[in-house]
Formats: C-alpha cells, structure tokens, sequence
C-alpha cells in the first residue's frame, strides 16, 4: 500500500513542481492568452529584450561568417539565376507599368478611387522562438515604432505570418508554417478560394472548396481573408491537386518565402476588418465572407494607421500596384 | 557565497536561453538546432543537489515558456521532468563514462517528445508537425555533439569538479 513515507524527498519536490506546472498550465490556458500568462510574458520579453539584443549583436558575425562558407559553393549558380531573374523582372516592370496607365485610364473612365497603398514598418528579426517547435520571430520593432497586435508581416517574396504580442520596443510573430495558423486563400490564376493550414516544418496543406476546378503545379495562392490585406502572395501549390470522395480538394503548398532565412521583414500598417474575422478567430473555421477581388482594399484599411518616422509605403507583395517609395534596407 | 552562486546558476540559465533563441536564427545546418537549454539543465543535475537540480529545470523552464507563445508551465514540466530523469540515474555516469553519450540523446528525445505529446493535449498541434521526428531527432544529435563541451564546463561556473562537491553547502 502506498504512504508518503514512501516518497523520497526528490521525489516529493518532483510531483510538487509537476504539479505547480499543471496549475500554471490550466491557468494560462483558462485565460486564453490574456490575464497574468499574457503579462509576465510580455514583461518578461522586455527584460530580455536588450540581452537578446547584445547576443544578437555579437552571434550575427559568427552565423554570417557559417552562413557565407555554405553559400560559397552555389554562388556562381546563384548569379546567373539572378540575372535571368532581373532580365525577366524588368520585362514584367516594363508590363506592368503599361497596364498600370490603362487602369488609371480606366479608373478616371468610370470613376473609380483607386486603392491605397498599405504603409510598412522595416524590421529586423532579433531572436527565434525557444525550440524547433515555435514556429515564432522576434522582430526588433514595437508599439513604439507603430506595430501593432494582429498586424500581417511580409518579406520580399510574400506573407510569412501575423503579430500575436507586441511590446514597446519588439515584437512577436507567428508564422503561417505554424500549425495552428490558417488563412483563407485564392488561386491567383483561376480566382477559386480555399483554406491554407500551416503543418510545422513541412509543407502547408491547401484545400479548395471547388472540386471541380484544377489546380496545378505552381499556382500561386494569395490572400483573401479579412485579417490580411487582399493579394499578398502566401505560397505555391507543390502538386496537382486530387478530389477526395466530392467535398474538397486537398494538397500542399510550399510557403512563397524563405520562411526559414528570414531576416528583414516588413510590418503591413493593416487595420484587420473585425467583422470579417468574426468567426475566424479559434482555428479552423472559415471567414463568414471571402473578399474576390484582389485589388479592392479591406474594409478600413490603413484609417487608423499609425504614422512614424519608420514607415515606408510599399507594394504588397503578389499585388499588381507599384510601389512609391522605400524598400527593404540592406 | 550560496546567493553568489544562485546568481551564477541563474546567469548561466540566461546566457542559454539567450544563445538558444540568438544564435541559432540563422546558423541552422539541416535546418535544425541544439536544444542547448535542455543540456544545460542536464548538466546542472549530473552535479547539484537535489532540491537545486530540480529547481533549475523548473526555472529554466518556466522562462523559456515565459518567452514563447506555449501554455505557461509547459517547458518547466518538461524540464523538471528532465532534472529528474538525470538525478534517477547520475550515479551510474559514475561508473560507465561511455553511457553518458546515449543517455544525452534519449532524454533530449524523450524530452522534446514529452513536450510535442503534451503540447499537442494542450492544443498546440505540435505532433501534426510534418517533420516531427526531424525535430525530435536533429536536436538530440546536436546534444550529444556538444555534450563533452557542455557538460564538464558548465559545473565549473560554480565551482564544482565533481558531483560530490555540492556548491550549496559549501
């Protein structure tokens, strides 16, 4: 029969902490991400902020110096595939800008306000999460710079994830490979709208609603839910897409940027449309309506958008409007 | 001199966490990094007594939980079940040196899996992660690479050479 004398003390303290664990478990999740869990993280975070800071200042040598060993080899090979690249994008500069007059014309035509650029915050990644299983990025801007909580983040290639805690001086975000992130989406090429999931260090999954309507190697997939701005490039389907017993289609999709080279990013100053996002919120529920078209901004976007000395306004990545000014700093 | 230590435990903990969530950014060969805290806290109970190997897992583990988006005691459960693992059998290390290597890798496993199960009862979808095993395993073989660096220099912060000099009694 089991006694408490039978438990050493390590033991005891054991079961104890395992214990204070489980309460501080149940409590933080009884929150829901606010309460005391919510503010002894963001404390904590500023505390460690100027540590993570002087780490980051002296470890960048060192992950420079590793990184430009392993990226010595495939140089020759980068360069030419760059060039092809530049040729290529001044073609499609050349394109767009055409296009970009006959709109104008076209909007003058039928009177039409032309959508507004998002303005963005440039921001650096500080630190990652604690382990391979926190799909999260410090970026070294906060709610004095004007980042503010839910706010989606890009990188030259498109989307990489959304604000979920902001202090003053830095803030958190989840990326869209995390596997609790879910974004409504929609095929560039046929306009056909469906869910993208988030599966961790693998590609994300993709299923469309419309089983009839293809999807191919390539396609590229752009946001379409009230959370993001309409348009932003989220990823590239990876296969041909099959039917699964008439509901939906499933594949996968591989994250349009380097989700795992990150390291300059840019905050879209993106006031989410709440209504929208109603009945998103919890996971795994679609927006009660998906906006189509591409071009037609969200439902207050940028009216209360704070206005610092950082800001820059940009293109969205994946949008076809032209940028006015600013960039990524090198 | 028992508080100087403490500090000094506290500090090494700091620097850990710090490396952990600084250096590996972007120095993440096969796309995988060192679960440095978890051999830290490894290294810590081979030498401490007790009651202080037990704390400094929880410890370390509540600020990594305090520094990530994960329910709030989930790493300081995982981590002061790590302690615990390294007090049941440290004494054998004491005996067979060579056991040292493979114990590293199991409890680093046995430890991120612990946390992935736990995590995904809590909600965190860590086991529908595609590369799972990658996380579980890459890691671990990171420990055991570093752990005859870490593991006799990170007792020397306080002092102690051997398991039998417990540096809070002195």
């Amino acid at each position: 029969m089991w006694r408490p004398s039978n438990v050493d003390r390590p033991t005891g303290i054991f079961i104890g902490l395992i214990v204070i664990s489980l309460v501080l478990i149940t409590i933080d999740l009884r929150a829901e991400g606010a309460g005391l869990g919510s503010t002894l993280r963001d404390g904590t975070q500023s505390v460690f902020t100027p540590v993570q800071r002087a780490f980051t200042a002296a470890t960048r040598p060192v992950a420079d110096f590793f990184e430009s060993l392993s990226d010595l080899f495939s140089l020759r090979e980068e360069n030419r595939q760059l060039r092809d690249r530049l040729a290529e994008a001044e073609r499609q500069v050349q394109e767009s800008e055409s296009i970009r007059i006959r709109v104008h014309e076209l909007e003058l035509l039928l009177d039409i306000d032309p959508p507004e650029d998002v303005d963005t915050i440039t921001a650096r990644v500080l630190a990652i999460g604690v382990s391979e299983f926190d799909h999260l990025r410090v970026i070294d801007k906060g709610s004095n710079d004007g980042v503010g909580l839910d706010m989606p983040v890009v990188d030259e290639g498109g989307l990489i994830g959304r604000v979920v805690a902001v202090t003053d001086t830095v803030a958190r975000v989840i990326l869209i490979t995390d596997p609790t992130f879910v974004v409504a989406v929609r095929v560039e090429r046929t306009g056909e709208t469906g869910v993208l999931r988030g599966r961790g260090s693998g590609p994300m999954s993709l299923e469309m609603f419309n089983t009839d309507a293809a999807v191919v190697v390539r396609d590229l997939l752009v946001t379409a839910d009230g959370r993001f701005p309409a348009g932003i490039a989220v990823a590239r389907v990876r296969e041909a897409a099959r039917s699964e017993v008439g509901f939906a289609l499933r594949t996968t999709a591989d994250p349009a940027s380097a989700i795992t080279r990150i390291d300059f990013v840019k905050v879209l100053v993106f006031t989410r449309d709440d209504a929208v996002v109603a009945g998103f919120e919890g996971g795994d529920r679609l927006p009660i309506s998906v906006p189509t078209d591409p071009s037609a901004p969200a439902e207050g976007e940028t009216e209360d958008a704070p206005t610092t000395t950082t800001t820059t306004t940009t293109t969205i990545p994946g949008s076809s409007t032209t940028a006015t000014s600013g960039g990524i700093e090198p | 001199m028992k508080a100087r230590r403490a500090v000094l435990l506290a500090a090494v903990v700091v620097v850990a966490v710090a490396l952990q969530t600084t250096l590996f950014v972007r120095l993440r060969p096969f796309d995988a990094a060192p679960a440095l805290v978890v051999l830290v806290v490894m290294a810590y109970a081979r030498y401490l007594p007790a009651e202080y190997a037990l704390l400094t897992g929880f410890g370390a583990g509540l600020l990594q939980d305090l520094l990530s988006e994960t329910p709030l005691g989930l790493w300081a459960l995982v981590m002061t079940t790590v302690a615990f693992s390294v007090l049941r059998f440290r004494d054998r290390f004491e005996d067979d040196f060579g056991l040292i290597g493979p114990f590293v890798l199991v409890v680093s496993i046995g430890g991120l899996a612990l946390f992935s199960v736990l995590g995904t009862i809590f909600g965190e979808k860590t086991l529908a992660d595609a590369g799972i095993l990658k996380k579980l395993a890459l890691p671990a073989v990171y420990n055991v690479i570093l752990a005859p660096l870490i593991l006799p220099l990170i007792p020397l912060t306080l002092g102690i050479s051997r398991r039998r000099d417990t540096a809070f009694t002195i």
